[in-house]
């Protein structure tokens, strides 16, 4: 009885752990914010932007204008669960859809963990909890990226593929065919390229079953039946996908031995952990021929984190932000063989001191000194979760302003965004829910350094064309609908003088950004068309009431 | 002879509730653990979000509970021979969330407006996983 209780007392522990250390202080300990909290990168307001998009629409028919270019009626061709999880979420908790979206990445990823635990503790129960600390790396550095650089599908539909796994080694259950082709479609659904990585899985568990003879016709049957379900539910989106996402860009192989950009994950960076993770690789051969699922998962994501060397790119590093739960079992399995070493009867209670031992260092409450590898790699002795809050990207008033902008102009309104220090993280720009230009950082500092105001400044519209923009003209055609848009109306001078409002930063870490910007706008009210319409202590908005006319006299200064 | 689409003879073993393998028995004991696992998650949510205040949290809670607990836990029902309580819980959970946002793509793109689905689709998972429970031999 005793024993029963101890496992739920740690499971409790270990879910606080998690909430806590994971979107506890993602989120700086709320739930609700006043603007997107913890959003460092344009990954991120692109999901942020769809999702209220869609909450707007009332369904995922087409994108929105304001995300593709300012093409209108483009086909809704993203994975849309998440966005639709997050409206959902939004729409019963009262929180906004910034919180909402985030919120739901983070708390799923804690329900895989936990769902590995129960894969683990079909194996061995005392494995499962001795497994239970290393998930809780899925929050700390420089794992986390994925969810602050907005990594969110890929995270989700990696809970689903936790979930399909856990439904494969149920599959004796009655109609868990079901089950299977629901998941199957929820990982397609939510991030199309993870559903690869379940079939990966599905070859290696069936080719291991054909090895050991133990294939049989209802294991046959069985996912003939799954891949039914699954395509019944996921055609009606395949086909979108399939149209856009697969021609756009097809697999090709070659290597990406670094993510450019990104701090991605590698292998060293479980430290010393490694040690009781190679034990338990060691000894989980002999467990291979026994199909144990934990194992053959483990070695499947393990395999698709280094597809980046096979043309996986993105995705296989993105694999690498659930390593810590998918290898779990490496490391628990390690650490009971090692034990069981010294230790010949074992006893639950070894089983939890262990686990909060565990629990304490990871959690970096007990900071082990950093080892040195060599002179130019450092491998940190055991990493932990980083404590530290950071509110991200946005602050209290460019989201006014967005939002200001987004409630107050005109459907129609063509917005042009001067410089500001955080609009390289374009997507953000999205939030004004309007057509927008923004200027060329290069070309604006250019004119600073020439000391001229012009009229017209080299723009970009940003937006996003992954997967290509298309128009649907039928079920299985599709269109292109960036085809007879000239390059000029993507990338080239604009002529400010055609924007219903342009926004202008007053702050910037380069001051003199700021108030080149401040004299553009100085220079515009000379215009009695043009008047200032908002203002707060980081930003002014003007409006052109004459649209195309002569509104700048350009000059040197 | 044609079977009856609803065979009552088994929704009245269910109902028995002197029957420990009853449906209304096992949902009666079950929704005890529900209901302490409620408690749970909002004293845990205290704690990760001591910043934030108790309504928000509560709301919260109520929301996940409504949205992925209860269908998921109505759904996995249909398991209960074979599963333990709380192996059906944390599963059913993913599952809901599996099945609600895969609907409410469709469902919208049908016409229903996505403000509609926080109510209509755990409700009709619930129902659903109801039924599928009441049927089962």
């Amino acid at each position: 009885m005793a024993k029963i209780d101890l496992e739920k007392i740690i499971l409790v522990i270990f879910i606080i752990a998690m909430f806590y250390l994971g979107p506890g202080i993602l989120f700086g300990h709320k739930i609700k914010h006043d603007f997107p909290f913890g959003y460092f990168a344009s990954d991120a307001f692109q999901h942020q932007v769809r999702a209220e998009a869609i909450k707007d629409a009332g369904n995922f028919k087409y994108e929105a204008e304001y995300i593709s270019l300012g093409i209108e009626n483009s086909e809704g061709r993203h994975p849309p669960v998440i966005y639709h999880l997050a409206i959902i979420l939004s729409y019963a908790s009262g929180i906004e859809v910034y919180d909402s979206i985030y919120f739901m990445t983070a708390f799923f990823a804690i329900i895989a963990a936990l769902i590995m635990y129960l894969i683990i503790r079909n194996f061995s129960k005392t494995v499962a909890l001795l497994s239970l600390p290393l998930s809780m790396l899925i929050f700390s550095f420089p794992v986390s990226l994925g969810y602050l650089y907005g990594h969110w599908p890929s995270l989700l539909a990696q809970s689903f593929l936790i979930l399909f796994f856990w439904s494969i080694m149920k599959a004796d259950l009655d109609k868990s065919f079901i089950l299977v082709g629901i998941l199957l479609s929820a990982t397609a659904l939510t991030h199309t390229s993870s559903t690869i990585f379940a079939v990966i899985f599905l070859a290696i568990f069936f080719g291991m079953k054909l090895l050991v003879k133990k294939l049989n016709i209802k294991d046959l049957k069985n996912i003939a039946l799954s891949l039914i379900v699954f395509l019944v539910v996921s055609f009606y989106y395949l086909v979108i996908f399939m149209n856009t996402w697969y021609k756009a860009q097809p697999y090709s192989f070659w290597a990406m031995p670094v993510w450019e950009g990104n701090p991605g994950f590698y292998i060293a960076g479980f430290g010393l952990l490694l040690i009781p993770m190679i034990f338990g690789i060691i000894f989980s051969f002999s467990k291979i021929k026994d199909l144990y699922v934990p194992f053959i998962l483990a070695y499947t994501m393990l395999i698709a984190g280094f597809l980046n060397y096979a043309g996986f790119d993105v995705r296989s590093f993105q694999v690498r932000f659930f390593w810590p739960i998918y290898f779990s079992i490496f490391f628990g399995f390690g650490i009971y063989v090692f034990f069981k070493f010294i230790i010949k009867k074992w006893n639950f209670v070894y089983t939890s001191i262990i686990v909060l031992i565990l629990l304490i260092f990871i959690s970096g409450i007990i900071k082990l000194p950093i080892l040195k590898q060599t002179d130019n790699q450092v491998i940190p002795s055991i990493p932990y979760i980083n404590r530290g809050t950071n509110q991200g990207v946005m602050n209290q008033l460019h989201w006014e302003a967005l939002k200001w902008l987004s409630e107050n102009t005109e459907k129609d309104a063509k917005i042009y965004f001067f410089y500001g220090d955080i609009y390289t993280q374009d997507a953000l720009l999205r939030n004004s829910k309007r057509v927008h230009y923004q200027v060329n950082p290069d070309d604006f500092i250019k004119a600073l350094q020439d000391r001229e105001i012009k009229r017209s400044y080299i723009s970009e519209l940003p937006g996003d064309s992954g997967g290509s923009i298309v128009a649907r003209t039928g079920f299985f055609s599709f269109e292109d609908s960036t085809k007879d848009k000239p390059i000029e109306y993507f990338f080239g001078p604009k002529d400010i003088c055609n924007f219903n409002y342009l926004v202008f930063d007053k702050v910037s870490g380069q001051e003199v950004l700021a108030k080149y910007n401040i004299l553009i706008a100085q220079e515009l009210l000379k215009k009695d068309f043009i008047n200032p319409v908002f203002e707060n202590d980081f930003i002014v908005i003007l409006k052109n009431n004459n649209l195309g006319a002569d509104c700048i006299e350009e000059r040197s200064f | 002879m044609k079977k009856e689409v609803f065979d009552f003879t088994e929704i009245e073993n269910f109902r028995d509730t002197k029957n420990p393998e009853g449906f209304f028995c096992v949902i009666k004991k079950e929704f005890v653990y529900i209901g302490i696992l409620f408690l749970i998650a909002l004293i845990i949510f205290k704690i990760a979000f001591y910043k934030e205040s108790f309504f928000v949290l509560l709301r919260n809670v109520l929301a996940l509970f409504w949205l992925f607990v209860l269908p998921g836990y109505f759904i996995m029902l249909y398991w209960k021979e074979k599963l333990e309580f709380i192996e059906r819980f944390i599963i059913g959970i993913g599952l809901s969330a599996a099945i609600i946002g895969i609907s409410s793509y469709y469902i919208g793109l049908i016409g229903l407006n996505i403000k509609f689905h926080t109510i209509v689709l755990p409700l009709i998972l619930i129902l659903v996983g109801i039924i599928m429970s009441l049927r089962r031999k």
